[in-house]
């Protein structure tokens, strides 16, 4: 087995898993050298309001637009605090016009407590972008059958939930995620949402996911650029873990040391 | 409020109310000829229609290329959205 390193976004090969978040930073220029450090070449981003006083969005998006020329990198704009098919819709055509891009990470929130995503409001709004020429990377539960109707509708790329976004409670339900894993082989799956360790993402990996996406988890750190780097090394030992092997478990002790003519070896009979 | 915003007058038909990123202004232009472009001037600083950003009219997206010829109606709803940080 060889180890292949990029990542396949609707047929684009991108040479990093990870997926970074451009939220949540104590400054821009911390999340500038945060993403550098993570290595990641596909940095999401949002749309909202702006009132004519505001002019705090048009630096933000200045570094954004540097980072994605100095790193050769791809925007991925999403499609937060929409919670109808139709508001996903409206604001993945805007991104579009504005990022000129055709990918859009489609959130459509069911639920205001746990921001997890209505099923039905975005298979709706999956079907619509999908006919429409986007490249849909739908965020949702770790539920196998909604990944299965996504998947079905001509999603290449499915994004199921670790746990609730900002909780940074890790993978919640491993069983769910390994079989979503087993059960679409050819999607690419990447996990987003809920990750909080760097273990979090390696145990994702390791599971066979394609790549990890994440923001709080770095950009909240204490040094969010020494994470991002623990991050990157992580994605890429989960990858490398996968990718060799792994052995079986077994239920009792088998000593890892010859026994035969160690010290004091006691020979029966 | 926009930068020609006026008082409210429900009688004088020169005037009509819009809800720009929700917020209620009122721009003294003919409801006829009153289009997506002349909204945006209204509401928008110069600094601003330079930046990029992108419309939506009563939750319908409306095209950079379509301003001109998308007229504008007493208590539309228009969003102007920026690029921001996000996750």
């Amino acid at each position: 087995m060889t180890l292949n390193t990029t990542l396949n976004i609707y047929g684009q090969q991108v040479d990093s898993r990870l997926l970074i978040g451009s939220a949540l930073y104590p400054s821009p220029e911390i999340m500038k050298q945060a993403v550098l450090a993570s290595g990641s070449k596909i940095i999401t981003l949002s749309l909202k309001r702006q009132n004519p006083a505001e002019q705090a969005g048009a630096k933000i998006w200045q570094y954004i637009q540097e980072l994605v020329k100095e790193t050769n990198g791809f925007l991925l704009p999403n499609t937060a605090g929409c919670k109808t098919a139709k508001e996903a819709v409206t604001l993945a055509k805007m991104s579009r016009e504005i990022f000129q891009t055709d990918w859009i990470k489609l959130e459509v929130i069911g639920d205001d407590y746990n921001l997890q995503p209505d099923p039905i409001e975005l298979l709706q709004a999956t079907e619509t972008l999908l006919a429409d020429g986007f490249k849909v990377l739908p965020y949702c539960t770790d539920d196998l059958v909604i990944c299965q109707r996504l998947y079905d509708l001509g999603c290449q790329v499915i994004m199921p939930w670790a746990s609730p976004i900002g909780t940074g409670k890790g993978l919640m339900n491993p069983y769910n995620l390994e079989t979503i894993r087993l059960r679409l082989p050819e999607a690419t799956l990447i996990l987003d949402a809920g990750i909080g360790k760097p273990s979090d993402a390696c145990l994702a990996m390791e599971m066979g996911f394609d790549g990890v996406l994440l923001n709080s988890a770095i950009a909240l750190a204490d040094n969010p650029v020494m994470m991002a780097k623990a991050f990157a090394q992580a994605i890429i030992a989960g990858e490398q873990g996968f990718v060799a092997g792994m052995m079986q478990q077994r239920q009792t002790a088998h000593p890892s040391t010859p026994t035969l003519d160690t010290p004091f070896w006691h020979q029966q009979g | 409020m926009g930068q020609q915003s006026m008082n409210a007058n429900e009688d004088d038909n020169t005037k009509m109310k819009l809800f720009m990123n929700g917020q209620g202004i009122e721009v003294s232009v003919e409801a006829e000829n009153l289009n997506m472009l002349i909204a945006l001037q209204h509401y928008l600083t110069p600094e601003q229609r330079q930046q990029s950003f992108a419309v939506a009219l009563n939750g319908d997206f409306v095209g950079k290329a379509d301003y001109q010829q998308t007229l504008v109606n007493q208590g539309d709803s228009i969003d102007v959205l920026f690029p921001i940080q996000g996750g």
